[in-house]
């Protein structure tokens, strides 16, 4: 790729104003659609993303169903408006892929067994999108999906980590997606420390690439922090202690 | 008392180490045991569970549930339990053991959209839940006032030993009818009395796990601190607090799980 202006300043300073090892500012909101079983809007800089979980419920058509374990579908979807030139609403090669591996993200942290013969449905909408998409609907989907009450081993934090201008940097944005080296998308699941989701488009060395993941990694958990905030705040409020009553 | 640590939590968080059994919502991860929901976490001598603040209604046997009938074979009703699986009644259930099905007129006894309490007999991960409503206060609910609240706040709205429940019928002259799956009937002789019933459900769903929650729901019934009015419910005691309370007898070792929240 051509490099058609420095995606990196002189001060170190990026197109938005970050620093290389710093996250976009991140704010999620749990419970926002109350026809959902669980749900989530997450704003992960510019991206303004909705996930609403269903289920688990009775599996339509019937024939999916699975004897032994619960049947995870998801769905990410961009909405027409969502980018400054109109996308066509119909699913495009590209979120058929995401769908797929959003699924794979997720299907680790989740107790599948425990729910046999339903489906759970994850519908991840794309409202504004800004480079990064994937990562932040993994993000809202699994704090979606325990607001649903859904037994998980673990939450799914996801951030992206790329090059630019030769360096490796934290949470890429659209510019420096479009513009940069290489874009690497990852989903860690912290307590357990298994990634999820691991794609990477662009070119890195050895050694790049494993300060990349490192990078990348870092940026989950501290994804991670936000969505506990979030799902404490929401049913637990400011109190942090049990308080017993009479 | 032996010591109960409790602790919020959210999936994935470790509640405790060391050699206690996992109750439920509970998974073990080496030495660890990480809660799976988001919820209350309880680390006791018997074992550590969490007990979680939202999620759907999953049967589980012996639980006392009101449904909807949906629609009937020739052999069987289908009942809607508020759930991912749809119950069974069996007719045989319902007629007796000499069932016949070119007899007997299934609709007559219960038609599609009549709301039944009744007890899960049998339920588990091969097959869907079996429903019986042969037994004490089993059956066709003929009136009342359907609300569906979050099957995880139904132990909160029971209260210990059915303190909450009762606190509310008490006050609001009402007759409450709660299945464990979430599903509600409330009758009563007059509407203003219903509708604060309601209201006060609401408000115990809204706020189960917070603390105080007993004394903001007095409040909200017009009950003055440390006073529960007796002469009013032992009036409609005969049919009010004996049946709704011999039908919630199944529930209260769950309600036990969380009352002193």
């Amino acid at each position: 790729m051509t490099q058609a202006r420095s995606l990196i300043d002189e001060n170190g300073k990026r197109t938005d104003g970050r620093t290389e090892n710093q996250l976009r500012e991140i704010k999620i909101t749990v419970g926002v659609i109350k026809n959902a079983d669980g749900s989530a809007f997450i704003e992960f800089g510019m991206n303004k993303i909705l996930a609403a979980v269903y289920g688990p419920r009775e599996v339509h058509p019937k024939h999916m169903a699975l004897p032994d374990r619960c049947v995870l579908r998801c769905r990410y979807h961009m909405t027409p408006f969502s980018t400054d030139t109109r996308k066509n609403p119909a699913p495009s090669r590209r979120e058929v892929e995401i769908s797929k591996v959003m699924r794979e993200a997720l299907e680790p942290a989740l107790m599948l067994e425990d729910y046999p013969r339903t489906a759970i449905d994850v519908y991840v909408e794309v409202l504004q999108a800004d480079g990064g998409s994937r990562c932040a609907g993994i993000t809202a989907a699994s704090v979606a999906l325990a607001d649903a009450g859904i037994n998980m081993r673990d939450i799914v934090a996801a951030c992206a980590a790329g090059k630019i201008n030769g360096k490796i940097v934290m949470d890429i944005n659209d510019t420096e997606d479009k513009e940069g080296d290489a874009d690497m998308p990852v989903a860690y699941m912290p307590h357990l420390e298994q990634v999820t989701l691991l794609q990477l488009d662009g070119i890195l060395n050895d050694e790049q690439f494993s300060q990349c993941l490192d990078e990348a990694i870092k940026g989950c958990k501290m994804v991670y922090e936000i969505q506990r905030k979030a799902l404490m705040q929401e049913y637990f409020g400011d109190e942090t202690e049990m308080k017993e009553e009479q | 008392m032996q010591e109960i640590r409790r602790k919020y939590v959210v999936p994935g968080d470790k509640i405790t180490e060391g050699n206690l059994r996992p109750l439920f919502n509970v998974f073990r991860a080496g030495n660890s045991l990480v809660a799976t929901r988001v919820g209350i976490a309880e680390a006791g001598r018997e074992g550590v569970k969490v007990i979680p603040l939202s999620g759907v209604y999953i049967p589980r046997t012996n639980d006392i549930v009101i449904g909807k009938v949906m629609d009937h074979s020739s052999l069987s009703w289908e009942v809607d339990i508020n759930s991912c699986f749809s119950a069974h009644l069996p007719a045989q259930d319902v007629f007796g053991r000499d069932f016949s099905p070119a007899r007997d007129d299934m609709g007559r006894e219960l038609a599609n959209g009549d709301l039944i309490t009744a007890r899960i007999i049998a339920f588990d991960r091969t097959r869907d839940p079996m429903i019986t409503i042969q037994d004490k206060d089993l059956g066709k609910i003929p009136r009342g006032e359907f609300i569906k609240i979050s099957a995880t706040r139904v132990p909160r709205l029971i209260g210990k030993r059915g303190s909450m429940i009762q606190t509310i019928e008490q006050a609001t002259r009402t007759r409450i009818l709660i299945g464990q799956n979430g599903v509600i009937v409330v009758t009563g002789r007059n509407a203003e009395g219903i509708a604060l019933a309601i209201k006060a459900i609401r408000m115990v769903e809204e706020e189960a796990h917070t603390s105080n929650l007993t004394q903001r729901v007095k409040s909200l019934l017009g009950i003055p601190e440390s006073q529960v009015e007796t002469p009013q419910g032992a009036s409609n005691n005969p049919h009010s607090s004996e049946d709704a309370s011999s039908l919630r007898n199944g529930e209260l070792q769950e309600g036990k799980d969380q009352d002193s929240l």
